[in-house]
């Protein structure tokens, strides 16, 4: 049996809710960063799955691909820390509590 | 002569000086005021006798000057002064008073802390006097004289910290504005008629005028006339305005700016007699006034609302004799009156002054204690009350003789009553304050400051008289001799007046108590000074009220109800709207959630339906 590209863009599909729901849901920013990284991934595999089964010749794909995961790598970086200032400020890293400016 | 125009001007000249000064300044600068009224007086004595020997007739003017204003369709509008033997008179018992109550309030005034703006808003009166009588056309006239009841409102009303004084500065400011409608009326149908306001040529053309438009303004005038010299009925704001200060009392309300109703009349008699029915008006309102007046006087305890009274119902009497159609004895008693009355009001100044007290129930004996006061103000009460040789006995009977030539002996009659009712009350005063036990211990004379103007005008009040006939021809009318029955007349009347007054009230005091249980319909008409306030009240005041509490609740209810929902609806919105801004990250994540996944059902929904 021949995988083909639904196969793909249905697992994109769960893990970018997955990671939807986690950013949503989830109270610690760690968590929030770990369910952005899934999103990121499942956007990923798109892109992957669509050049490889429309474009094979050209491998455009791939390499935003390659792009998009050293962007989201320095976004992390930045990310955490963020959070590390932010729990250094306030002995606390749940989103939940950032609502200082709260109208 | 143009120096007869700084007349007006000197004084005008003091106000604007005064008023630009700070406070303290102003306080210490009363010699400018005083010293501008008395040039005033010297330049107007000067005057006088640029007009000797008058003997023109009252419409020739000696010195004439105009300014143009403007143009009104196509026609240039003067503004001008003229001098005439009318305006020398006027001009000269003016000043002549007015210098006296300057001097008479640089004492009775001396402790007040506004006294510089007193002095200040004595001398825009006195100019705006000036300038009235010397006005040769009826719109500076209308100018001087709106000016001259804004002073009165702001002397009325000068002690504006208690309450009686800034209602009766309103009530005069509103009631005279009720004549002074009818004189606006008056002027705008005498421009629309002959298409000027120049006093000459408006006089001149009074004949050719419509029967209809004559009496129209002759009424016109003569409301404006009797709202500024309290006739009756608009006679109630005069003895509230007593609440002002007595020397600004004696100089406006007693002496001047009440005369110029007087004076207005006399200035556009021919008018009146263009209209005789107005000129019976004019008879009537001026009798029933001297009447109602001198009843009201009889029954007062204020020792200046007597002399209010009193005022109001001499000021009947010149009515009278301009009704009859004589400007001489008019104005004769104008004058007469200007300083015997300015001298009874400066002299109930002093005895107020002495005595920290109006009531007259408070007063008595005070003939020993302040002999001089007592002197003057006795030669001011004979003038008043009409007896031999004093200015009133003449003036008044100059009156009687022309009515007596009118024909109108129904009025003479009643001055005779009224003249009666005169010399009834001003003895009542006279034993009230003067007579009897003295009450007030720490009563003492008055200065020397206070007593020299009053003798000034003591020396007019016995000179004046006998100058009538020479009046009569300055005035260019044919003097005559006094018959002996008038004379004799009136001599009686003021002798019963004086007698009866003298037993009721000091040979037997007169118990009030009795009178009124013995007939209180008639002590309560009295009481309420025959019901003219109560009717004010009833009919406008009262009805005024009610409607504008209506459009009060109206304003408050509807406009501000429309007004302040709209903001709290503003208000209620922001207030619901804000919890929105939860301050929380991830509450906005599902906001963005949930608005892309409607959107996107959205676009499904539209794809499905169109089929694309």
């Amino acid at each position: 049996m021949r995988v083909g590209l639904e196969a793909f863009l249905i697992l994109s599909a769960v893990l970018f809710s997955l990671g939807l729901f986690g950013a949503v849901s989830k109270k610690g920013a760690v968590q929030v960063l770990m369910s952005l990284e899934v999103m990121a991934v499942a956007v990923n595999i798109n892109l992957v799955a669509f050049s490889r089964f429309l474009t094979p010749l050209t491998m455009d794909g791939q390499f935003f691909t390659i792009f998009a995961m050293v962007i989201s790598a320095a976004e992390i970086g930045l990310g955490l820390a963020l959070v590390l200032a932010i729990y250094r400020r306030s002995r606390q890293s749940e989103v939940t509590g950032l609502n200082e400016l709260k109208g | 002569m143009t120096w007869i125009a700084a007349i007006p001007a000197l004084p005008a000249i003091a106000f604007i000086a005064l008023i630009l000064m700070p406070g303290a300044v102003r306080n210490r600068s009363l010699w400018i005021p005083v010293g501008a009224i008395v040039a005033s007086a010297a330049l107007s004595i000067a005057a006088f006798f640029q007009t000797v020997p008058g003997e023109h007739g009252i419409t020739e003017a000696v010195w004439r000057a105009s300014w143009v204003l403007g143009t009104v369709d196509g026609a240039p509008l003067m503004l001008g002064m003229s001098l005439d033997a009318v305006t020398a008179v006027m001009l000269l018992t003016i000043t002549l008073v007015s210098a006296c109550v300057h001097v008479y309030s640089l004492s009775y005034m001396g402790h007040d802390a506004r006294k510089g703006l007193y002095f200040a808003e004595l001398s825009l009166f006195t100019s705006a006097m000036l300038l009235l009588v010397l006005a040769d056309n009826l719109l500076l006239l209308f100018a001087a004289w709106e000016v001259m009841g804004l002073c009165s409102y702001l002397l009325i009303g000068f002690w504006f910290e208690e309450d009686e004084p800034r209602r009766a500065s309103q009530k005069a400011f509103l009631v005279t504005r009720v004549g002074d409608l009818g004189l606006m009326f008056a002027l705008v149908a005498i421009f629309k008629t002959c298409g000027t306001w120049d006093l000459a040529t408006v006089l001149g053309s009074v004949g050719e005028w419509a029967p209809g438009v004559t009496v129209a303004i002759a009424i016109g005038l003569l409301l404006g006339a009797m709202g500024k010299s309290a006739q009756v009925p608009l006679h109630v704001w005069l003895p509230d305005a007593m609440a002002g200060p007595t020397p600004a009392s004696a100089l406006i309300h007693a002496a001047t700016m009440v005369a110029a109703g007087v004076y207005l009349v006399a200035r556009t008699l021919p008018i009146f007699e263009a209209a005789p029915a107005v000129q019976m008006a004019t008879l009537i309102i001026g009798t029933v006034t001297a009447l109602v007046a001198g009843l009201l006087a009889c029954v007062q305890h204020d020792i200046k609302k007597v002399l209010a009274y009193s005022t109001i119902s001499q000021l009947g009497l010149m009515f009278m004799a301009l009704g009859a159609g004589s400007i001489v004895a008019a104005l004769f008693h104008l004058v007469t009156h200007a300083f015997f009355k300015s001298l009874l009001f400066l002299g109930a100044g002093s005895i107020i002054h002495a005595t920290d007290t109006q009531d007259m129930r408070e007063m008595g004996g005070l003939r020993k204690v302040m002999p001089f006061t007592w002197g003057f103000f006795t030669i001011g009460s004979l003038a008043l009350a009409g007896v031999v040789p004093l200015s009133g006995f003449f003036s008044k009977d100059e009156i009687v003789l022309s009515l007596q030539h009118a024909g109108q002996g129904w009025a003479v009659a009643l001055l005779f009553v009224a003249s009666l009712l005169t010399a009834f009350y001003m003895t009542r005063l006279y034993a009230r304050v003067f007579e009897g036990p003295s009450k007030i211990a720490h009563a003492h004379e008055s200065g020397r400051l206070m007593l020299a103007p009053m003798g000034l005008l003591v020396f007019a009040t016995l000179v004046l008289g006998w100058m009538a006939p020479l009046f009569a021809r300055f005035l260019g009318h044919e003097a005559e001799s006094l018959p002996l029955a008038v004379a004799l007349t009136s001599t009686v009347i003021a002798a019963a007046g004086i007698g009866l007054g003298w037993f009721m009230f000091h040979l037997r005091g007169v118990d009030t108590e009795v009178l009124k249980a013995r007939s209180p319909l008639v002590y309560a008409a009295f009481a309420r000074k025959f019901y003219f306030d109560a009717f004010y009240d009833a009919v406008f005041i009262r009805p005024f009220g009610v409607g504008a509490r209506g459009l009060w609740a109206f304003d408050r209810r509807a406009i501000d109800g429309v007004v302040n929902g709209l903001a709290s609806l503003a208000r209620g919105t922001g207030q619901r709207l804000r919890r929105l801004q939860t301050g929380r990250l991830q509450s906005y994540q599902r906001l963005v959630l949930s608005a892309v996944v409607i959107l996107m059902a959205c676009v499904m929904i539209y794809v499905a339906m169109t089929g694309a």
